[in-house]
């Protein structure tokens, strides 16, 4: 079963300026927001570390030494202080949140228009799963990086800094000798992160098989039982939910060591502190300057210390993650796997419908095409149907008029203009496709006859749909034209489908209708619905006509013939058959097996 | 908490030594981590007062400090492995036992309920559950423990300043439980909200084509920005919180050590005298220190609580779902199927109106208002009889939602039938083990789905130990053969996920080879060929002519040239046999069927004509 849920992505650098180079003109707008968090960070540190001072100055004054005066002083500084590291914090951590929040939306909103914006030839070869984690997951990741603190990471080494500053002033020789445990620290979390952190994608790559599995065999629940495979899919499925178990049990190892060793390195530091500081204290020399309250200073410091220390190594792994998805996201956006726009745009003619296809060749993979040397034109007005046996390239045409794909030789116009001259959306608009597979979207049925096309109404939408009689559908359901449409349009039946496509097709209005295959699973009664309707529509436009089964078009103007990627024959239904080539053939096969 | 407690129990004893000796080693990792502070009151005060034996006095203190701290951190690890550990344990046996179930259950329950639910109860629900059984007792047993063990060592020290110092704690608590459930309640909002930029984001790659053909970039790229901007906003609502939480717990910190210095300054006495000195001041301070930082984590642990019983109830949910498979009361020996003849007597299928039918609490559609509660149900099948002898050859034809793929699902099992409905072999389904029914029926459906294994694995799927030869044999009996050559290593070519490297007329004979393999004596095939052209199709189903001899087919198609040789053939209207008879028989009658015949004929004729 491993082999059919491949690893998702490794670990990276903590820091690649490459990639922090192309993150900055989206954070570059919040620059002021991060200065105010820094600024905030920084000011309630010190005040942080003052408040501490304060403590030893009242033990120092007016436990060991014995002034009464200006206690009152003294407490009321430290109260002062407090509050304001109350607010500072507070306010910090929101300030940096807010920037992050507000610089990932542009960035998963340019990732979303790169995404729509992408060819076909993209989207045809890139497997959805991926692309959804790198708009969700891997903007969570980066999102990470502000809630954490990395930004304002130089806050906390300028912490780090002005606190050992503070500590030498107070008594350098301790300073010295305390300072020994930091690279310990810093080697020790630094070491262990590695290893927690491997241990979690262990855990996430398990985590994300167990997903795959559950979700095929949860949609093919009804096969599994069918063909009795319960106890296999079982035992697979605890196999599966095994190996996740034991990857979360070593990161639960790791980090429950990890964490316990740093409470150890700090309770270490405090018996450091107590023996060094103790014997110099109980020293003859009074001279060394340490009071007992600067020790207890010293411990309190170091305990402060402790705490951005400990979160620098968390920060590391935060980050590593961070560029990951960066990596993943730019690599995204790297993609210019775009329809070029043309160069110049061309005064655009009335829309006629007039297509001609130029000695149009053509491969998904330029070295075996799927079409070879097409020429043929089609008259405003005129249906024209296209047969052939299944992958001859009837569907690649369409593909082609439509600019999803752009030709390999040889042009294609339409109303006189070549297709790559068009702006994309306005050649887009003047051709409708019904598909053969209807793609729902969430929303109600009328949404998804007007997907949020501004130039279309409710009223027009309505109207599109009546005259394809689709209120008599919705005439069944509870809610008419605003029902839900479930997932994938599960409460539809495929004829129903078939007929939003056509509504949502004929609300644009558009000069030429295509049609792939657009009949072949409306069931009779629909067909029956459809007929005129289409009869009308497809007199009004130039219409191209994919189909199957061939005594669906025999009372179209004429008729192509695709085989093997090369136009072999056209003409009309009985010109053909008195030919007697490969169209005939067909029928006869057809006519056999009908009877 | 109550109910939803000893459905847990199984699984906590399963893994109860565990928990037991975890629980042992929090207490005993706590007692030994809160000497320490004690251990410093005694070094502070013998510095204070300076003895002869100072030096010597200090470092044993601080050799029990080093001691007193690796040996917290040894046990404290092995408390935290030892619970975290089960947690994670458990939480594969009751996967295990969720899916188990799952396997059991009815294909209704997961018409009923969109895959996403469930996953979710797998993912989310899961991982709440585990966090109860895992870190969230452990929390627990810590915090408790510590406030029980630390505040009688602060007391001891003393009373009067401990009291004071501790006020604040209880209104510190209260206020970061609530505001805990809120930034709770907010992150779920926003993981939710994530959940729906996730699926916009999907459709919009799955419908790409319609996306640039209907040029609608802009449209869903405006509607993906307005979910954008409201995952901001409960994010920030989210962030407002944690800030507030932050705060008060750097305000609650300062405000216990401005109360000891406050009051504690004026008692301080000198060391060596009994009483406070500097030193119990010091360790004091320490104490506290210790407490207000899982005095910030409690409140979230108590939310977690409610949010991992909440879990578990919905985990049960599932597991409490009875339309279970199981086998038939009265025991073995079961009734076993035969020829294979099929009888139905007044069956009647009648889906229950969307607000009775049990969901899983989230699942139901949004929109489910007053209209919905109009909706009285649907007959889909009203009192439908038949008879199909062993060996014999039954067509079905209708109009769509007339009723067609019920009947048959009824027949393969796959439909809950009342007693007394359906028989085969002269036996009530309802009476027959599921396995032995199924094993009886090869059924195929109108959507293959196959599973992302190899061809030939997809093929034997439902006799995993078929040789070579015979899959060989079932798929060329589908046409599979010619299309093995596209595959990049034929039979044993690895299918993506639900097949998707292959086309639908693939997939569907993929579907109609795993049937026929299974060689069972009643095969049903509801329009499985609709994605294969016209011409292959005929092929495909003469070729099947031989091997339906002498079994029971039950077949439903569009097309009715493809029934003319059913050995009877029934026209399903609106749930209800409208005709039977064999083709010449319908023809005769001149009902429906013959309309149909005419009017698919007259295309013919036409086409003849010409």
């Amino acid at each position: 079963m491993a082999r059919l849920f491949p690893r998702d992505g490794a670990v990276g650098r903590a820091v690649d300026l490459r990639l922090l180079r192309r993150l900055w003109p989206f954070v570059r707008p919040q620059r002021g927001l991060i200065l105010a968090s820094l600024a905030l960070l920084l000011t309630t540190s010190a005040a942080a570390l003052a408040m501490t001072w304060v403590v030893m100055l009242i033990i120092e004054r007016h436990v060991e030494g014995d002034s009464s005066e200006g206690l009152g002083v003294l407490l009321a500084w430290f109260a002062a202080l407090a509050l304001f590291e109350m607010l500072g914090r507070a306010l910090g951590t929101w300030t940096v949140d807010v920037a992050g929040q507000n610089a990932l939306l542009g960035l998963r909103s340019t990732l979303f228009r790169h995404l729509q914006a992408l060819s076909s030839a993209f989207h045809d070869r890139t497997p959805t799963g991926r692309v959804v984690g790198r708009v969700t997951t891997d903007i969570e990741a980066l999102q990470e990086m502000f809630s954490s603190g990395v930004v304002t990471v130089l806050g906390d080494v300028i912490f780090l800094c002005a606190t050992v500053a503070l500590l030498f002033t107070l008594h350098w020789q301790l300073t010295l000798a305390v300072l020994v445990v930091v690279p310990l620290l810093i080697g020790l979390t630094l070491w262990m992160r590695v290893r927690v952190r491997a241990a979690y994608a262990d855990m996430i790559d398990s985590r994300s098989r167990l997903n795959a599995f559950l979700h095929e065999h949860i949609v093919g629940m009804a096969v599994v039982q069918m063909f009795t495979r319960e106890r296999r899919v079982r035992s697979a499925f605890g196999g599966i939910s095994g190996d996740m178990r034991d990857a979360q049990l070593r990161s639960v190892s790791w980090e429950s060591v990890l964490s316990a060793s740093t409470e150890l390195l700090s309770h270490l530091t405090v018996a450091l502190i107590l023996a060094y500081g103790g014997s110099l204290l109980l020293g003859e020399s009074l001279a060394t300057g340490l009071t007992l309250a600067a020790l207890f200073a010293f411990i309190d410091y170091m305990r402060k210390f402790f705490v951005p220390l400990n979160d620098l190594s968390l920060k590391v792994t935060v980050m590593q993650s961070a560029m990951t998805a960066a990596e993943r996201i730019f690599h995204l956006l790297d993609h210019d796997d775009f329809i070029p726009a043309p160069k110049s745009v061309v005064p655009l003619p009335a829309a006629r419908g007039a297509i001609a296809f130029r000695g149009v060749t053509f491969g998904y993979d330029p070295a075996e095409p799927v079409l070879r040397d097409v020429s043929f034109e089609v008259a405003p007005g005129e249906r024209v149907a296209i047969v052939g046996a299944t992958g001859g390239g009837k569907t690649t045409l369409l593909k082609l008029l439509t600019r999803l794909y752009d030709v390999g030789e040889g042009s294609i116009t339409l109303d006189g203009v070549d297709v790559r001259d068009y702006a994309l959306s306005e050649l887009r608009s003047r051709i409708g496709i019904v598909p053969q597979d209807v793609f729902l979207f969430g929303g109600d049925v009328l949404h998804n006859v007007r997907l949020g096309h501004p130039e279309i109404s409710e009223a027009e939408a309505r109207a599109a749909a009546d005259r394809l009689h689709l209120d008599q559908v919705v005439a069944r359901f509870p809610l008419g034209y605003h029902e839900p449409v479930r997932e994938r349009g599960a409460n539809l039946s495929s004829g129903e489908r078939q007929l939003i496509a056509f509504a949502r097709v004929l609300a644009v209005a558009p000069a030429v209708l295509a049609l792939d295959e657009a009949t072949s699973q409306v069931d009779t009664r629909t067909e029956h619905l459809l007929q005129d309707a289409l009869h009308d529509l497809t007199r009004e436009r130039t219409s191209l006509i994919i189909a199957h089964r061939l005594s669906t078009i025999r009372d179209v103007d004429r008729i192509l013939v695709i085989a093997n990627g090369r136009l072999i024959e056209q003409g009309t239904h009985e010109e053909l058959l008195r030919a007697g080539g490969a169209y005939r053939r067909l029928n006869e096969l057809q006519f056999v097996s009908d009877r | 908490m109550r109910r939803e407690l000893p459905f847990l129990l199984p699984f906590l004893r399963r893994h109860s030594a565990a928990y037991v000796m975890g629980s042992v080693c929090v207490v005993a990792s706590l007692f030994l981590k809160l000497r320490i502070p004690a251990l410093l009151k005694d070094a502070f005060d013998v510095l204070e007062s300076r003895g002869p034996r100072g030096r010597e006095e200090v470092f044993t203190i601080v050799l029990w400090i080093g001691g007193y701290s690796l040996a917290t951190a040894l046990v404290r690890t092995t408390s935290r492995l030892l619970v975290l550990g089960s947690s994670r344990r458990l939480a594969h046996d009751l996967r295990a036992e969720l899916f188990e179930h799952l396997t059991r259950l009815a294909p209704s329950f997961f018409v009923r309920n969109p895959a996403g639910q469930i996953m979710s109860r797998f993912l989310n629900d899961m991982q709440n559950v585990q966090g109860l059984v895992g870190p969230v007792i452990l929390y627990l047993a810590e915090v408790l423990t510590l406030y029980l063990i630390a505040i009688p060592m602060m007391a001891a020290i003393e009373p009067t300043l401990t009291l004071l110092a501790l006020a604040p704690f209880p209104f510190f608590l209260y206020a970061s439980r609530r505001i805990a459930v809120r930034i709770q309640e907010g992150s779920r909002a926003a993981q939710n909200c994530l959940g729906e930029i996730s699926a916009r984001v999907d459709e919009s790659l799955n419908g790409q084509a319609v996306i640039k053909t209907l040029t609608l970039e802009e449209a869903v790229s405006e509607r993906f920005d307005a979910h954008c901007g409201r995952y901001r906003s409960l994010n920030l609502a989210v962030t407002r919180k944690r800030a507030l939480l932050i705060g008060l717990m750097v305000g609650l910190a300062s405000l216990s050590t401005l109360v000891v210095l406050l009051v504690g300054i004026g008692r301080v006495v000198p060391a060596g005298a009994q009483g406070f000195t500097l030193g119990s001041m010091f360790s004091l301070l320490f104490y506290l220190g210790m407490l207000t930082s899982p005095t910030r984590t409690l409140g979230f642990v108590i939310s977690s609580v409610k949010r991992g019983t909440a879990a578990l109830g919905r985990l049960r949910e599932i597991l409490d779902s009875e339309v279970v498979l199981a086998d038939p009361p009265g025991g073995p020996p079961w009734p076993r199927v035969g020829p294979g003849a099929v009888e139905l007597r007044g069956l009647t299928v009648r889906h229950a109106p969307l607000a009775e039918q049990p969901h899983l609490s989230g699942s139901r559609p949004r929109s489910l208002g007053d209209e919905a509660r109009a909706d009285r149900g649907r007959v889909v099948l009203d009192d439908v009889s038949l008879t199909v002898p062993a060996g014999s050859t039954l067509g079905i034809v209708g109009h769509t939602g007339a009723g067609k793929t019920t009947l048959v699902r009824a027949v393969a099992g796959l439909q809950e039938v009342e007693r007394g409905q359906v028989f085969v072999d002269g036996v009530d389904v309802n009476d027959l083990r599921p396995e032995d029914l199924r094993a009886a029926v090869g059924f195929v459906s109108q959507d293959a789905f196959l599973f992302s294994l190899s061809l030939a694995e997809n093929v034997a799927y439902g006799r995993p130990d078929a040789p070579r030869e015979s899959i060989a044999r079932a798929a060329a009996l589908a046409r599979l053969e010619e299309d093995l050559d596209q595959l990049p290593d034929g039979l044993d070519s690895l299918l993506g996920e639900r097949g998707v490297n292959l086309s639908g007329g693939q997939r569907q004979r993929a579907a109609l080879a795993r049937a026929l393999l299974l060689d069972a004596p009643i095969l049903i095939l509801d329009d499985p060929l609709s994605a294969v052209d016209a011409h292959t199709a005929e092929e495909i189903l003469a070729g099947l002519a031989s091997y339906c001899a002498g079994r029971t087919t039950l077949l439903v198609a569009h097309r009715l040239a493809t029934l003319r040789h059913a050995d009877r053939i029934v026209v399903l209207a609106e749930g209800r046999v409208g005709e039977s008879g064999t083709h010449a028989e319908l023809l005769a009658d001149g009902g429906t069927y013959a309309d149909l015949w005419e009017r698919q004929a007259r295309r013919e004729a036409a086409r003849e004509e010409g």
